[in-house]
């Protein structure tokens, strides 16, 4: 029955390129959303992978994770946790430093967090608890502006001093900057103000209860350990992952009634046809199976095909100036899966309402169509 | 009847052979809510390896008794048996109409964009027949019906008469005991008749296929050993020869 599949598809060229190309674009659509909230998601989630700590802790339900308003008192809170051996309190801010940098991370830390934040400098020394115009630049940043320690880096309004180059061993963190924490608050007007605590458990002391502790005791923080649960502190993200999924079920509904019109059509052309193969004792299953396979076999095309697009559409995005920097998209595997069931999905349910009108028409009705 | 495979394989048993291929038994059918009636209590046998012609003017019901010894419509009362299934209750009968009989229709049905190769296999998918032995067998049916050259050419390369030729080896692909062919010759040129009338007559030498022919052409009729006439959905003649069984007759002098 496959080559059958295949001489109908082959037979109506045009109609078929024209479903495909429905199926693509749709798969496209759905691919590169899902590659770009992915990467946004990832790019955010890695700024709680930065420190060695065991999970981290957030404003609960801010719209976003860099809105988390966390005091010093909530820092000694988390700190008196029967569990935690030690919390560092970060504040980070973005800034649009030029074109090519739109979302510079900054990051203010106390320069005696640096070693239990897991940062290492690499050259030059630490910035002062306190100094005005000093800063330190991750190995990627410091790369990628040519600079080196002694070199003026303009940031914050002003120019500072590179007074050392680090890594953190995670690409986030070191492609960004870091200050002494009253110095980039002040910047900000948010004194005493933290976005973040790194959080280390005493060793034999299990993550999850003291992780449960945090949350049942202080409901207005939320802790964090994976790329999953940073929706807790970042609704934006439980809304993109929302729009998303809302996208692909959108793009199989308006795929599956393209798909579903245009077989339809093809139904009523080929009446006789389907009417002739239930006269010599096709099954209805089978007429159904016939009408189904060509609409997976131009899902199949058509998925290939939004793939291709999709890839070519998500490297054209990255050169968008709102999203250059940050942007890192990476197709892999669920991508493409999502890519083909979109598509599979679409011309499944397209297809089964005229596999199924095919299937219960009278043989000598049919037949006796013009 | 049961809906088992084997229940729709031909039964060759010496019971199987001693009643009609065919028997029909007060067959009626309405249509419109009992405004036309289209067959009016016809009783026919058909012996086994017969060929039996059909004939009757327009809107005798002659192609209706036709559909319902096929399974392509339910009669309004009445019974059908053929080889044995009693097909006015059949509970599979696409299974009936792929394994027991063979359909011809006026105009071929032959699917265009498939060869002539691909028109005959497509009746044998749904069968137990492996791939390959569909392909053999196709070819196999091709060449009886005098195309077997041609097995790759499309229908469009063709004549209507062996367009027509196609759509009988495409009846016969399952190797059925009843071929039933309605108006077969309708639409060709003399010529034409003659090739496909000869081959209606080669299958029955040879295959001992039983063979229900209706057509409104009585010289077409002359070539069967039988011949019924109908008239207003009654048998008014027929012309049975002695060997088989009158269980039936004509409804009407």
């Amino acid at each position: 029955m496959f080559s059958l599949v295949l001489q109908n598809l082959w037979a109506k060229k045009g109609r078929s390129l024209g479903i495909a190309a429905a199926i693509g674009l749709a798969v496209m659509t759905v691919v590169t959303l899902m590659v770009v909230s992915t990467s946004l998601e990832t790019a955010a989630a890695q700024i709680l992978t930065i420190g060695r700590a065991d999970f981290s802790v957030a404003q609960k339900g801010v719209a976003e994770v860099l809105n988390s308003n966390l005091t010093n008192r909530d820092l000694q809170n988390v700190r008196l946790t029967p569990g935690v051996a030690s919390a560092i309190g970060v504040y980070v801010a973005t800034e649009n430093l030029n074109a090519d940098n739109p979302i510079f991370i900054e990051i203010g830390i106390d320069p005696s967090d640096l070693q239990g934040f897991g940062v290492r400098v690499l050259s030059g020394r630490p910035y002062g608890p306190t100094s005005p115009h000093e800063v330190m630049l991750g190995w990627r940043a410091a790369q990628n502006f040519g600079l080196h320690v002694g070199d003026q880096f303009k940031a914050l309004g002003t120019s500072n001093t590179v007074v050392g180059i680090y890594t953190t061993g995670n690409s986030f963190g070191d492609s960004g900057a870091m200050f002494p924490l009253p110095v980039l608050q002040g910047y900000n007007r948010v004194p005493g103000q933290m976005t973040l605590f790194f959080v280390k458990v005493e060793p034999g002391q299990p993550v999850v209860k003291v992780q449960s502790t945090i949350d049942r005791t202080y409901p207005g923080m939320t802790t964090i350990r994976t790329a999953e649960q940073f929706g807790r502190a970042d609704t934006n993200l439980v809304f993109l992952r929302a729009a998303v999924t809302s996208s692909t079920v959108l793009a199989i509904l308006i795929g599956a009634v393209i798909v579903g019109n245009t077989m339809l059509l093809s139904l009523f052309e080929r009446t006789r046809e389907f009417g002739l193969l239930r006269a010599i004792g096709w099954a209805r299953t089978r007429v159904v199976g016939l009408v189904v396979g060509e609409g997976v076999i131009l899902a199949l095309i058509g998925s290939c095909l939004g793939l291709l697009l999709a890839v070519l559409a998500v490297a054209l995005l990255k050169y968008v100036p709102a999203l250059r920097g940050v942007l890192h998209p990476t197709f892999d595997q669920s991508a493409f899966l999502r890519g083909l069931a979109t598509g599979l999905g679409m011309a499944v349910i397209g297809a089964l309402y005229p596999g199924l009108r095919a299937s219960s028409l009278r043989p000598l009705e049919a037949l006796s169509r013009e | 009847m049961s809906d088992s495979r084997a229940a729709l394989a031909p039964d060759t048993s010496d019971r199987a052979q001693s009643v009609p291929a065919v028997q029909v038994r007060g067959l009626t059918k309405v249509y419109d809510d009992g405004l036309i009636q289209a067959l009016n209590g016809v009783n026919l046998d058909v012996g086994h390896g017969e060929m039996v012609s059909i004939t009757g003017p327009s809107g005798c019901g002659k192609s209706t008794l036709l559909h319902l010894l096929a399974a392509l419509d339910v009669p309004t009362s009445g019974s059908i048996r053929v080889q044995g299934h009693a097909v006015d209750s059949l509970d599979h009968p696409n299974r009936y109409r792929r394994e027991v009989v063979g359909l011809v229709f006026q105009l071929h049905n032959l699917l265009p964009r498939l060869s002539l190769l691909g028109n005959v296999e497509v009746a044998m998918m749904g069968s137990r027949r492996p791939r390959r032995e569909r392909a053999r067998h196709a070819l196999e049916l091709l060449g009886e019906v005098g195309l077997g050259s041609l097995a790759h050419r499309h229908p469009t390369q063709l004549s209507g008469g062996e367009r027509q030729r196609v759509a009988i080896a495409r009846a016969m692909a399952n190797d059925p005991t009843v071929l039933l062919a309605d108006e077969p010759t309708g639409s060709l040129d003399t010529a034409s008749v003659h090739s496909v009338l000869s081959l209606f007559v080669k299958l029955r030498a040879e295959r001992s296929t039983t063979i229900v022919l209706v057509t409104h052409d009585s010289s077409v009729a002359e070539v069967a050993d039988r011949r019924i006439e109908m008239l207003d959905g009654c048998v008014v003649k027929d012309n049975q020869p002695a060997s088989v069984p009158r269980s039936g007759g004509p409804d009407r002098p």
